[in-house]
């Protein structure tokens, strides 16, 4: 098992590395998966909330959607942006989308 | 009009008319077959009531070059579509007292599932298509013609109802519903959650659909094919050459015409059986509580935010469950909102408005992507009036086509959603669709398994009887008294004379905790009405 996440940390990207650092599964939809140019990826992070981790993805991929503008969940229930972050989260950035 | 009684099947046919007393033993000597590994047949015997009446005896007559060249068909039909070895079917004319047998049907198949398909599907095709009279005999000396049993569905106005002598005219309009082919729920009905009761239900249904574009389309189209009683079509857009790639209900030929217009046109096409009403007009604050209040369920099919929260405050202000689905390039989501469910303003952020996403013009999208989201909203809407397990609930569905990638994300009730702040306790309106039932004549109810019970006044009873035998009456304040039992594990149809009652006192009782407690949607009257027509 240990192994196992040594295996993801090591394949996932890292943002900043740092002591605190986590393990998140991280999903883009719609104009976000656009924009990052995947639908998700595995990243080592030090944020410690929704909002640091969207800032920091924000930057590398110049998200146009400010966060007020998208929901975020975390592990399967919508969460909030200031919530605390856990090594093997699942972060999903989900925008409105209107199309029919 | 009658020709000579035949009283065996001439050889090379499979299907006729006999004045004789049917004798199953050598008609089932020709369906014998060494690669035959079953046999099923049907017998059809008169009974000693019909809709009410006690019956003494009756008459069955047919214009018998039609009806045989009918019959055949059907046989025929039944042998090539179920691989059978042999198929026979021979149907009484003549005077036929109580306990004769009316129609025989015999089937010889290698397996037993294809035999018992077959004999089921001969006898009611026959019972739909062949041109058959029936004069009623009562025992109160009463006498009365009566077509092939389901002429009186809605959308064939063929009946012949009490007509002692209209057989000249009354033949040639039989011919012409002889050979019109009627909408078939066999497929459906046969999945043991649906059967006679889920069809019913979905008769009773009213269901508008806001949008008849990419997402509108199939649900139009899978909601017609199921028999939606009521079908409302909101669209207030024409055709444009770039909405065939996804919007397959319409042609080229089209483009320049109302949407809701040429969408209405082919659910009447498809299906005769609903209802379709087209709204040509965009759904704004004006009109949106008038058009939803005619509703059960509202399925959101729309384009834009605006119309999205629009509809989502109304509904909420309501009551009414609403299907919600946007799509986005390769991808979509889904939700559901209910009356006691989490509200697209619980789960978006208040800064939601059109033009932060692209929508289809602006972002393009691939012609399937609103088709199966579309699908999924029919599935949803089908699961929810039918009341099968698994519905979305609380939940926004996110699916990623190009990585068949789903994720489900819980949603909650937001305690400062100023939506439900502003509605009067949406949880006390809970939605009636699934209270209500349709049904063609109580007959159908009783032979769906539901007891009867008429909650009109004696009074109202003695000048208009329930139309079916086996009913019991318990009117209204002693059935809210407490006072009548119901039986466990039984369902019951409540029955007064519009529907009106019955539907209020099916609220009361499920509010009791008696969930298997229906409407008839229409009452006697609504049966009547359809009799006559």
């Amino acid at each position: 098992m240990l192994s196992h996440i040594a295996a993801a940390r090591a394949a996932g990207e890292t943002l900043q590395q740092t002591t605190a650092d986590k393990l998140i599964k991280v999903q883009y939809y719609a104009i976000l998966r656009e924009q990052a140019g995947r639908s998700e990826e595995a990243i080592v992070t030090a944020a410690q909330t929704p909002h640091e981790l969207y800032a920091q993805l924000k930057a590398r991929y110049s998200f146009s959607l400010a966060p007020e503008m998208l929901r975020v969940a975390v592990n399967t229930e919508f969460g909030q942006w200031s919530q605390p972050l856990a090594d093997g989260d699942a972060v999903v950035f989900i925008p409105p989308v209107a199309g029919g | 009009m009658t020709s000579s009684p035949t009283a065996t099947i001439r050889p090379g046919c499979v299907f006729s008319f006999t004045s004789q007393k049917i004798d199953a033993a050598p008609l089932r000597t020709r369906l014998l077959d060494p690669a035959a590994g079953g046999y099923t047949c049907f017998e059809g015997w008169v009974r000693d009531h019909n809709e009410g009446h006690a019956v003494r005896h009756l008459e069955y007559e047919a214009f018998e070059p039609l009806a045989v060249k009918e019959g055949e068909r059907i046989v025929t039909e039944a042998i090539e579509r179920f691989g059978i070895q042999h198929a026979l079917c021979v149907h009484r004319i003549g005077d036929l007292h109580i306990g004769d047998m009316a129609v025989w049907v015999g089937v010889s198949a290698r397996h037993r599932a294809e035999a018992f398909a077959a004999c089921r599907y001969i006898i009611d095709e026959v019972k739909h298509r062949v041109p058959i009279w029936k004069k009623e005999h009562y025992e109160n000396g009463d006498s009365g013609w009566v077509n092939c049993e389901r002429c009186a569905a809605p959308g064939a106005s063929t009946h012949e109802h009490e007509h002692e002598h209209g057989h000249p005219q009354g033949t040639s309009a039989l011919h012409s519903h002889a050979s019109a082919p009627v909408p078939d729920y066999s497929r459906q009905t046969a999945l043991k959650e649906v059967g006679a009761a889920g069809q019913a239900k979905l008769r009773a249904a009213r269901v508008l659909v806001i949008g008849c574009g990419g997402l509108g389309v199939p649900v139009i189209s899978y909601l017609s094919g199921a028999g939606i009683g009521r079908l409302g079509l909101v669209d207030a857009d024409r055709l444009e050459p770039s909405n065939l790639h996804r919007q397959t209900l319409y042609a080229l030929a089209d483009v320049g015409r109302l949407k809701a217009e040429l969408a209405a046109e082919r659910v009447a096409a498809l299906n005769p059986d609903v209802e379709v009403r087209a709204y040509a007009v965009r759904l704004d604050a004006g009109n949106a509580a008038d058009l939803i209040g005619q509703y059960d369920l509202i399925i959101d099919c729309t384009d834009n935010f605006s119309t999205k929260f629009l509809l989502n405050d109304c509904c909420v202000q309501f009551g009414k469950p609403v299907i919600f689905a946007s799509v986005y390039q390769y991808e979509g989501q889904l939700q559901i909102v209910r009356p006691a469910s989490a509200c697209l303003r619980c789960v978006w952020p208040e800064a939601t408005r059109d033009g932060i996403v692209g929508n289809c013009s602006e972002a393009g999208v691939l012609g399937p992507v609103p088709g199966v989201f579309g699908g999924l909203q029919a599935f949803e809407a089908l699961k929810l009036l039918l009341n099968l397990p698994g519905q979305l609930n609380d939940e926004l569905l996110v699916l990623d086509l190009l990585t068949l990638s789903t994720s489900r994300v819980r949603t909650k009730r937001a305690a400062s959603c100023p939506e439900h702040a502003r509605s009067r306790s949406p949880s006390m309106q809970a939605s009636t669709a699934d209270m209500e039932l349709a049904f063609e004549s109580l007959d159908d109810a009783l032979e769906a398994g539901f007891d009867i019970v008429d909650i009109r006044q004696p009074q109202e009873l003695r000048e208009w009887p329930t139309p079916a035998s086996g009913s019991r009456n318990v009117p209204l304040a002693e059935l809210l008294h407490g006072t009548a039992s119901f039986a466990p594990g039984r369902k019951t149809l409540l029955v007064c004379a519009t529907g009106r009652r019955s539907l209020a006192a099916t609220q009361e009782l499920r509010d009791r905790g008696l969930s298997e407690v229906y409407s008839l949607r229409g009452g006697v009257k609504g049966i009547r009405t359809r009799l006559l027509t």
